[in-house]
């Protein structure tokens, strides 16, 4: 008998802590004007655990928002790590047109989902609005013998199975299909292409010590090696020539006759249904963030570029962005 | 600037009134948290960052590398004492550290554990100082074929961890390698054993594992085993006193781990966990008494913990040389680095030589702290058995939850937790080991991963493991170490065979 009470007492503990996650209900305020304004704390949730892209992009918005005052609440960011994001998105989608629930989100929100790994997606979500920019980056090591995008993908072009491609990611998601996306354009068939994933950023070494041939990642974290004369960038993913030391050397796979781009947007999403006033609310106060020295200051100290759409050229950006990786995805035989 | 002078710099860093509170603050925090079970370097870094936002950046780091390598020393008290390990790193410590707790001896445990973490600690901290420049080569020389060999001479450690059956030694690691494959396959993207359930996506987190397996089915023990009193005469904690023998016992693995575990913490990726375990199994095979190991080994107490630490000290080589974060604790440490603004890379040690220089200064001077701050505070900490065991067992239980719920604050893991408690009980009533169990689940993952991106690379061929004369090593010394013992049993028997005709 004791032993039972033991187990009950345990599992009295385990449904304790379940139950502790608490909803609100609250919609806030709409003045006269239909304009809408927050009377409590706005909760930011990055769908990764601490320390990441989404966790830091999450954490600066909310510390920029608090300490200029372009927002006159608490903006706690929360992680709620897992999936890929998929935790995180299913938490949101219980959030039901709550306007007091952001979060952050980027390319993987819509490639997850084509993924067959979350059964949210980004139609799922309100786009509130899109605020900064990554480009990916395409490197060899220093003494490798391309010297630009075209001499890499001629090779690739004659034998796809002589260059093996190392990235963070599983395939099917974004340092694999970024670089898919280039080579398509330039004529490799991709679904030939030797893709090998390193979840523990094992790539740079990979390519340092010349057992995989390219690495494919974001611009940032090339500048470093680039600088010690370890590696060089073959192409980067933007449209123009980024700003900045080192990076302004970096050569556009656009440049180099290859047309096309890939951008890692990184914005803010709401519950589906979020009140359109609250969404404009939002709209407004992302834009100001966006124009505040503060927040320019957090761009240059993390090398990110600016973009900002608003809630509507955000969903259009979205849906052609969803089309292509879904032909993309489905070539590769990846799409479920 | 030449590297004596950095040097110079960085212990003026070190000894800077700032410097000396800061790494004490860093170290003492670090060993504070390290000591809780279920948390570890990862909670204890993350914890500290925000802390970090407004200081002088070379101060910060002092103080950061200071939290990583004292949770690290920390981290051995809850294996020993509790049997809880609170990361991967300190798993091997428990085999004999626990029961040598058991045994009325947790004083001396304790003690053995803070002198061997001091020295691998300061060993580390000499080859550092030396060879970083030139060791960075060595860190990115390991490919997945190479490494997919190191993993494959880790698990020869499978058989060696068995007191009883081999066999069951085998099943149990077995049930390892399924549990690890659940979750996204990183090669292809596809889930795997997942059901449908997003919880499982990501796999399933050691710590859930370790303090299931461990923690919680050493609770259920002492729960059925509550009316025996066999169990509670630990009360007696033991002197601290280590005699001249054991320190004798202890020098010859305190030397050799110091620099073994150094040279794998260097390689990124297979860091504390893997040093301690290879440390095991390497003092296990040449040791006179084999038999003890397991039971309270002086020796196979001091090698894992020799090892972790100076593999800690080790993973700042790619991190410091190379911007190359070795493990998810370095990947952390990483980010509290690019939030101070501070690049560590290449270029690191030319252009912020007081940063570079002063950490490994402080190094020094953190272990000192970290034995003078340890030694003293064994008997409280030894306390922790003179709990009443009611309450002791509670604690236990609320801590294991506490640690796995601050991993993803996502209650599925809890289910878990309890449901690999009960695996690990049912384990233990069929006297199945788990240490091969969660051996095959951290070595698993990587070695999968390494062999299938090995495979990739050389279109589907095992020749390329023949063009790699590191990774060839590896496995030959690997197969032999697993059939010596098959020839030199055969041998025994043969002999007890022929003594028995004889008589």
């Amino acid at each position: 008998m004791k032993k039972l009470a033991g187990i009950v007492s345990i599992l009295m503990l385990l449904l304790a802590v379940g139950c502790s996650s608490q909803s609100s209900s609250n919609a806030g305020e709409t003045n006269e004007n239909g304009e809408w304004s927050p009377t409590q704390p706005i909760e930011i949730t990055a769908p990764a655990g601490p320390g990441g892209g989404w966790d830091t992009t999450a954490r600066m918005v909310s510390q920029v928002f608090e300490q200029e005052e372009i927002i006159d609440q608490r903006l706690p960011v929360v992680n709620k790590a897992g999936g890929g994001g998929a935790i995180g998105w299913a938490y949101i989608a219980g959030k039901k047109e709550s306007p007091y629930h952001l979060f952050v989100a980027s390319p993987p929100l819509v490639l997850v989902p084509l993924n067959g790994q979350s059964e949210y997606d980004h139609e799922d979500f309100t786009p509130i609005a899109n605020v900064i920019a990554d480009y990916g980056a395409f490197v060899v090591k220093a003494d490798a013998k391309w010297d630009n995008l075209n001499e890499l993908f001629e090779d690739m072009k004659k034998d796809p199975a002589s260059v093996s491609v190392i990235g963070t990611s599983s395939p099917g998601s974004m340092d694999h299909m970024q670089f898919v996306k280039i080579a398509k354009a330039a004529g490799v068939d991709v679904a030939k292409i030797k893709y090998l994933s390193d979840p523990d950023a094992g790539g740079l070494t990979a390519v340092l010590n010349g057992s995989v041939d390219v690495y494919t990642t974001g611009v940032a974290e090339t500048i470093e090696q680039v600088k010690a004369g370890k590696i060089k960038v073959l192409g980067i993913t933007s449209e123009e020539r980024l700003e900045g030391e080192v990076l302004e050397d970096f050569p556009t796979a656009k440049e180099q006759g290859i047309d096309e781009t890939f951008v890692n947007w990184r914005g803010f999403f709401g519950p589906k249904d979020m009140d359109p006033a609250a969404v404009k609310f939002y709209e407004e106060k992302f834009k100001e963030l966006n124009e505040s020295p503060a927040w320019d200051e957090i761009r240059k100290k993390y090398g990110w570029g600016e973009l900002y759409m608003n809630s509507e050229e955000y969903s259009e950006f979205l849906k052609t962005e969803a089309e292509s990786m879904k032909t993309l995805l489905d070539e590769l035989g990846l799409a479920r | 600037m030449d590297a004596f002078q950095g040097l110079m710099s960085g212990f003026q860093v070190a000894f800077s009134l700032q410097g000396l509170l800061f790494v004490f603050i860093g170290v003492f925090v670090g060993t504070f948290i390290g000591m809780m079970p279920g948390l570890g370097p990862i909670s204890a870094i993350a914890i500290m960052i925000p802390i970090t936002y407004t200081m002088d950046p070379t101060v910060a780091l002092v103080m950061m590398a200071g939290v990583y390598y004292g949770a690290i020393f920390g981290g051995s008290s809850s294996s020993i004492l509790l049997n809880a390990p609170g990361v991967a790193g300190t798993v091997a410590t428990s085999f004999d550290g626990y029961p040598m707790a058991q045994q009325g001896k947790a004083g001396k445990a304790l003690a053995i554990a803070a002198i061997a973490s001091f020295t691998g600690g300061t060993v580390s901290v000499i080859l550092l100082m030396l060879f970083t420049p030139v060791l960075s080569a060595v860190a990115v020389s390991f490919g997945p074929a190479e490494y997919f060999a190191l993993m494959f001479m880790g698990l020869t450690a499978i058989a060696s961890l068995s007191d009883g059956s081999t066999i069951k030694a085998f099943i149990s690691a077995t049930l390892g390698f399924i549990v690890v494959t659940i979750g996204i396959d990183s090669q292809t993207g596809t889930s795997r054993f997942t059901f449908g359930n997003a919880n499982l996506l990501e796999g399933i987190d050691f710590l859930v594992i370790a303090l299931g397996l461990f923690a919680l089915a050493e609770v259920c023990t002492l729960v059925l085993n509550r009316k025996d009193d066999s169990m509670n005469n630990n009360k007696d904690l033991g002197s601290l006193r280590i005699s001249k023998q054991d320190l004798k016992e202890m020098s010859g693995p305190m030397t050799r781990q110091s620099f073994l575990g150094f040279i794998i913490g260097v390689l990124p990726g297979a860091g504390a966990t893997i040093a301690s375990f290879i440390a095991y199994i390497t003092e296990k095979k040449i040791a006179k008494n084999p038999d003890e190991f397991g039971k309270g080994s002086v020796k196979g107490l001091a090698a894992p913990e020799t090892a972790n630490n100076a593999a800690t000290s080790g993973a700042f080589v790619p991190l410091l040389s190379l911007g190359i974060p070795g493990s998810g604790t370095t990947a952390v440490l990483l980010g509290a680095f690019l939030v101070l603004g501070v690049q560590p890379g290449p270029l690191l040690i030319q252009d912020r030589p007081e940063i570079f220089w002063g950490i490994i200064a402080s190094m020094y001077v953190g272990n000192i702290f970290l034995l003078v701050l340890n030694l003293p505070l064994i008997p409280y900490i030894a306390k922790v058995l003179r709990i009443p065991r009611p309450l002791l067992i509670s604690l236990v239980i609320i801590f294991s939850l506490i640690g796995v719920y601050a991993i993803s604050f996502n209650t599925f893991d809890l289910y878990l937790l309890v449901a690999f408690g009960v695996i690990g009980f049912l384990m233990r009533m069929f006297s199945f080991p788990p240490a091969p169990f969660i051996l095959a689940f951290i070595l698993g993952g990587m070695m999968e991963q390494a062999l299938r991106q090995t495979l990739t690379i050389s279109n589907g061929s095992f020749g390329i493991f023949l063009d790699k004369p590191i990774a060839l090593t590896l496995i030959i010394v690997s197969v032999i170490t697993m059939l010596v013992p098959l020839f030199t049993k055969k041998k025994k028997a043969n002999v007890e065979k022929n003594i028995d005709e004889s008589v």
